[in-house]
């Protein structure tokens, strides 16, 4: 494995403003229910702890969704689908998509016109690092932790072929093989 | 000589798309793969006409995702192709001010790349 770059975000700024996002989800969901849905594997990290820094009952439930890398390779599948669903339904009830990262905002395009036809009763999405930079659909993200650089990262959840990601910073990384992956 | 397409299945065209750069061929997978319905070069847009109605400019986007209401145009790295894009997108902006267009740099699509391991 290469080594990691410089640190990006350390600990202790990651935590603050995770605290500050759980602040303002607290606020905005005061008196109500919450369910937290994450998207496997990268917000796990995220997801546990925002979810300790919101102070309204919440429930938690993950999705994962396929790899459009894998699903050419292995299956021959074209098209993206989850490959975990919820496990509970979601009709009136308060819901927020946590990510690791929103880009292009084509996953989350996908995972939000599906999380709608289920009706539930608010919809938000809440990512760490957003790239608006990249962004090809015109998505609302209501809670975003940072603003990002199109550097490639690891930790807190980001990984590099599985790995880094119990690292509890952000850090810089230069894979070798990261150009020779495009075409 | 760009390879032949796979079949695709949220094109909404008549015939099947040719691609000018592998770069437009990975943005209609990506499309594709995350179920946005896609067309390719499907309108061209007037940039500037003389006096008599004469064409002078006109620009052809690369994908019109209809769902979204959405042009996009896919540009290599070449500094020249860049540049002439750029005036492009923005002269159709000046000249078309309800048509959506995004520009999508092939360095933003190495950066996407990475992430769906293109």
């Amino acid at each position: 494995m290469p080594a990691t770059g410089p640190i990006f975000l350390d600990e202790q700024t990651i935590r603050r403003r995770v605290g500050e996002l759980g602040a303002e989800i607290t606020r905005d969901f005061a008196g109500e229910e919450l369910l937290l849905v994450g998207i496997l594997k990268g917000s796990v990290f995220f997801l546990a702890d925002l979810a300790r820094a919101i102070e309204v009952p919440l429930e938690i439930d993950f999705l994962s969704l396929s790899s459009y890398h894998k699903e050419h390779q292995q299956t021959g599948a074209k098209a993206i689908r989850f490959l975990k669903d919820l496990d509970q339904p979601i009709k009136d009830k308060n819901v927020i998509v946590v990510q690791d990262m929103i880009d292009s905002g084509l996953t989350y395009h996908f995972i939000h016109r599906s999380l709608t036809l289920r009706r539930p009763r608010r919809l938000e999405a809440c990512t760490l690092f957003d790239r608006p930079q990249l962004r090809l659909v015109d998505i609302e993200v209501r809670y975003r932790g940072f603003e990002v650089p199109d550097d490639f990262f690891v930790g807190y959840g980001f990984d590099h072929q599985q790995y880094y990601r119990n690292l509890p910073y952000v850090a810089y990384l230069q894979p070798d093989d990261l150009q020779q992956s495009l075409f | 000589m760009m390879e032949r397409p796979p079949t695709f299945a949220y094109y909404r065209g008549a015939k099947q798309p040719e691609f000018a750069t592998r770069t437009e061929l990975e943005a209609a997978k990506l499309f594709d793969y995350h179920r946005i319905a896609w067309e390719y070069e499907p309108r061209t847009f007037i940039l500037e006409e003389d006096e008599r109605g004469n064409i002078l400019e006109a620009f052809t986007p690369d994908f019109y995702l209809p769902d979204l209401d959405l042009y996009v145009e896919v540009t290599e790295m070449k500094q020249s192709l860049v540049t002439a894009k750029n005036r492009k997108v923005r002269k159709l902006r000046e000249r078309y001010p309800d048509i959506k267009i995004k520009l999508l740099y092939r360095k933003d699509f190495v950066r996407l790349a990475q992430k769906y391991g293109l």
